[in-house]
């Protein structure tokens, strides 16, 4: 068992690195840059150029090359401007304009790793290689990640607000109303399940089956959009919104309980096929001919060999129970982990998303691990050799 | 397995019973509590680092600026706020002393010895100034100071030796920022700044308590302390926000004087009483339509802009007020013009679009302003015929008939065939970038392209996320623009005149890259001159001027509709005044009552 667990933490080493290069590569090169943005309409370059470094924008992506101490920056920067307004001359009487837009140096990364890359060639070139050797940094955008997320410090969102806090305080009013949703959705949908597997062939049966596949046909936002409108506005049942004025579970009964009904098509069939599967054996034959009542056999034989894939199910949803749900939380105002999510894509606040990200990608590995484990826990025949 | 079954089922049951026997709002406070909705987060609330509307409207009720506009006077008129009377202006306009009033407190708190706010001081201003241009603060703000203020730009490049903004030393000198004493305030200008007044009225400008820096730091977006009405109570970042009295708020009251209707309309019935009335101001942030429109039937919001989809069961429009069943709740239309300007934007720097005006025209000519407007603002909005906003002292009226904002599509295709002979051969396709997240960004990204189709050119439009289209906008690598819109904090119209001066070339305004001497030489003049007929004259020279070389599409402007409950008092629209809840006032009586009174409008409907 304990070689089984080290083997299993290890595994999931590299994964944890891959989430991390996937979210790196995701966030900072596909999804550009976003130093105007943070800087406000209309900054300056200076101000652009600052955020830059403030969030570390202008270091190497992976790795890279940096200025020595004795190496000019500044008149490197005198030079590029000079050149630029020389080049901007030159294309101005062509055009017949007064001017062309020029980019600062800090700015312009592109002639920063020209001029930096000279400057490493010179030093090869003149056979000075310890100086060219300490040009080259690791101290990168990437590295950066790496710690961030293996210290937990994700440091702050775009509002100034530190990552960890807002996680912190999501996850309470998500798992309000996560928690109840899914143990809701699990209790009666295992339990129909049953009822629906043994009633088979009854109309009973067919009666479950069709309504499961028109819920499961109707957009989860109608489900949000009606039960809204017509149990909280028109029958006055719950709130509408949820207000701090008020305790949170006022604001959860119902869309938990819209949670319940929108899910529940879709998690009965599902059980209702693992508990036909079961009560097609012939063991539960065999338990009726011994004159077993239906709920034991139910309830103490098939339910429990029916075991791995709703262990499977259920521990595999409970990393996505902190993620709470996105389009619920939005419609109701629960201040949970959902909404922050939307929240950060709207704002594109990729600090927040990559932070929600990694959190997501570590909990389901080690609930992929807990998983392999319960299967244990359920089933003598599994063993960790 | 059976019993835990059960003790499940009982557990959820037993959650869920007490909260779904408690629906009733519990027992109803005397305080006046006046409920606003937000339909996005507030980004921040130190008055230096606000940059966007909500920002402004919830700092401006913490944090007051040294002028402010007149709550009720139209045109509109400057009036001190913590200022001790107008400004006293040196003859070359250079010098400004501002008395500062004595007996202005800062609200409560811990950053102050014992938890008591202390006395409003000169010096305030002077570190709130130099921390806008700190380059470490990275302030979106300091862009409308930038070679102003003698030595505020020498201060600027002081602060980039230290590695973050609260090493800087502010007792650093600065030659046109100083306190005389704690009451007099001087501020010395590089050359006439003729909207310095009106940028005082934004809270940008805001005192800001040194020791609050140093306790808060980088959190000072979540700490605003200011001398204003109200002070930041409880704020649940994601979802509610509330504001309350601020009991160290001076003696200040209702005006006495206003507009000419003002007395009819009961505006002035609360003249002279002391302000603010309302004792809590709650902001609920709301993204969604359905819960903030079904919120605000039930009583909960107290005013509310119409979502596109309940426009027509709410209003009549031939009749520019509420339908019956909205009346019925005794809920009142206010429509009001927010100085704005929407445009689809060229980028001349581009070789097809730049060089070739008939093309630009063409685009113009072929856009029918009015579907458009009908087709994604329920013809709310009106369209737009120049630069310069009707509520701006130098609109010109006149350039309704000038025809640059004209739908004629048979001219542009005329236009095309001259545009082609520019061009040497057939327009290559156009590219069209906007900012692609949502369906209406798409909606209005394909009706564009219809239009441009329709003149007989070939267009694409590429639909990026926000970032990417800021930069590539900035950086001139974007041929078209459709995303474009400004709103207006001051009622002169030098603002709308930059976004056209060389010297703004993105990022600091001109995304367009339009760049014209002549323009650029009437610009400098108009930057330093005070408003009167010259000015006037010159602006509308100088927006013509632009309007003729067609640099963008004109589209429209925002007209705000917007819904109130009947016990919403003193209301009156400002375009540029944030904090004027202070002025208005709920008639708390009719607010509890509404429930009751209304019900059973919920099931006939």
């Amino acid at each position: 068992m304990t070689a089984y667990l080290i083997r299993r933490l290890l595994y999931m080493v590299p994964i944890v690195i891959g989430v991390l290069l996937a979210t790196f590569v995701l966030f900072k090169v596909v999804g550009g840059d976003i130093s105007q943005q943070i800087a406000g309409k209309n900054a300056d370059l200076e101000t652009i150029a600052e955020v830059r470094h403030e969030y570390g924008f202008d270091k190497p992506l992976f790795a890279g090359l940096t200025p020595l101490a004795g190496d000019d920056w500044q008149a490197a920067r005198q030079d590029y401007t000079a050149a630029i307004k020389n080049e901007r001359q030159v294309r101005a009487e062509s055009e017949n304009r007064s001017v062309l837009p020029i980019s600062a140096f800090d700015l312009d990364l592109k002639a920063q790793r020209k001029w930096l890359g000279d400057l490493f060639r010179q030093r090869l070139n003149a056979h000075q290689f310890g100086g060219a050797l300490e040009m080259i940094t690791l101290d990168s955008q990437f590295s950066d990640h790496f710690k961030h997320a293996l210290t937990f410090n994700f440091g702050r969102a775009l509002d100034r607000e530190k990552i960890s806090d807002k996680i912190l305080l999501g996850v309470g009013p998500s798992l309000s109303l996560t928690i109840p949703m899914f143990i809701g959705t699990l209790v009666v949908s295992i339990s129909m399940a049953l009822l629906v597997a043994f009633l088979r062939g009854t109309v009973w049966d067919y009666t479950i089956v069709i309504l499961c596949i028109i819920g499961l046909s109707i957009p989860y936002l109608s489900f949000i959009i009606f039960g809204q409108y017509f149990f909280a506005y028109k029958m006055d049942w719950f709130p509408i919104f949820y207000s701090p004025d008020k305790p949170m579970i006022h604001s959860i009964i119902l869309p938990a309980l819209i949670g319940i009904a929108a899910g529940l098509g879709g998690s009965l069939r599902f059980y209702r096929t693992v508990m036909l599967d079961e009560i097609r054996s012939d063991y539960v034959r065999t338990a009726f001919a011994k004159g077993l009542t239906t709920r034991k056999v139910l309830f103490k034989h098939v339910l429990k060999n029916a075991m791995i894939p709703i262990v499977t199910n259920v521990v595999l949803s409970i990393p996505f129970l902190v993620l709470g749900s996105l389009l619920l939380e939005r419609f109701f105002g629960i201040p949970g982990i959902g909404y922050l999510m939307i929240e950060a894509i709207n704002a594109r606040d990729f600090f927040v998303l990559n932070a929600l990200t990694f959190m997501m990608a570590l909990l389901i590995a080690v609930f992929t691990l807990l998983t392999d484990i319960c299967y244990a826990w359920v089933d003598p025949r599994v063993t960790f050799d | 397995m059976n019993r835990t079954v059960r003790t499940i089922c009982l557990l959820l049951v037993g959650s869920l019973l007490p909260a779904g026997c408690s629906k009733k709002n519990g027992p109803v406070s005397n305080d006046k509590v006046f409920r606003y909705p937000l339909v996005a987060k507030v980004k921040s609330m130190d008055p230096g680092n606000v940059e966007d509307v909500y920002g402004a409207l919830i700092a401006s009720h913490i944090c007051e600026s040294l002028y402010t506009y007149h709550y009720l006077k139209r045109p509109y008129v400057i009036e001190p706020q913590l200022a001790d009377g107008m400004p006293e202006i040196s003859d070359d306009h250079l010098t400004y002393t501002i008395k500062i009033k004595k007996g202005v407190f800062y609200q409560d708190d811990s950053c102050f010895p014992d938890g008591k706010g202390r006395e409003l001081k000169a010096d305030d201003f002077v570190f709130a100034f130099k921390r806008i241009a700190n380059i470490r603060y990275v302030s979106p703000n300091w862009g409308g100071f930038k070679d102003r203020i003698v030595g505020l730009d020498a201060f600027r490049d002081y602060t980039a030796q230290f590695k973050n903004e609260f090493e800087v030393d502010y007792s650093k000198e600065v030659e046109g920022l100083r306190a005389l004493d704690d009451y007099t305030l001087v501020i010395k200008l590089v050359k006439p700044w003729p909207q310095l007044l009106d940028d005082l009225t934004n809270v940008v400008t805001a005192p800001v308590p040194k020791e609050a820096v140093d306790l808060y730091q980088k959190d000072m977006n979540y700490h605003p302390i200011g001398t204003g009405p109200y002070y930041l109570k409880k704020w649940n970042k994601a979802v509610y926000l509330e504001l309350a009295k601020n009991p160290n708020f001076r003696k200040e009251y209702y005006p006495d004087q206003g507009a000419a209707d003002d007395a009819a309309a009961g505006l002035l019935a609360a003249s002279g009483k002391p302000l603010p009335f309302i004792d809590r101001i709650i902001f609920r942030i709301i993204e969604e339509e359905q819960p903030a429109w079904l919120l605000f039937l039930r009583g909960e919001l107290d005013v509310m802009g119409i979502p596109k989809d309940n426009f027509s069961s709410a209003v009549d429009f031939g009749a520019l007020r509420p339908t019956e069943a909205i009346r019925q709740r005794g809920i009142q239309l206010d429509i009001y013009d927010q100085p704005s300007l929407y445009y689809i934007g060229f980028n001349l720097l581009d070789p097809v679009l730049g060089k070739n005006k008939p093309l630009r025209q063409a685009i113009s000519l072929g856009f029918d302003r009015k579907k458009f407007n009908e087709l994604f603002y329920n013809d709310r909005w009106t369209i737009a015929h120049g630069l310069i906003d009707p509520e701006m002292n130098e609109y010109d009226p006149n350039l309704v008939e000038a025809g640059f904002s004209a739908y004629d599509p048979q001219q542009a295709r005329r236009l095309i065939t001259e545009a082609e002979k520019i061009q040497g051969g057939p327009i290559p396709e156009l590219s069209i970038g906007t900012v692609g997240g949502d369906p209406f960004s798409r909606q209005i990204g394909q009706f564009v392209q219809r239009q441009i189709q329709a003149i007989g050119l070939k267009v694409k439009v590429e639909y990026v996320d926000w970032p990417t289209y800021v930069e590539q906008m900035n950086k001139g690598d974007m041929q078209v623009f459709a995303g474009g819109g400004v709103r207006f904090n001051a009622p002169d119209a030098l603002g709308v005149l930059q976004m056209f001066a060389t010297k703004f070339f993105a990022p600091l305004g001109n995304s367009f890259f339009y760049s014209n001497p002549e323009y650029d030489r009437l610009y400098d003049q108009a930057e330093v001159m005070f408003p009167g007929p010259a000015r006037t004259e010159l602006y509308r020279r100088m927006e013509r001027m632009v309007l003729a070389d067609y640099p963008a599409v004109l589209t429209n402007r925002r007209v705000q509709w917007t819904l109130r409950h009947g016990w919403v008092k003193n209301f009156k629209p400002h375009p540029f005044l944030y904090g004027y809840f202070k002025y208005m006032d709920v008639d708390s009586e009719n607010q509890n009552s509404y429930k009751s009174r209304t019900k059973g409008l919920e099931k006939e409907r």
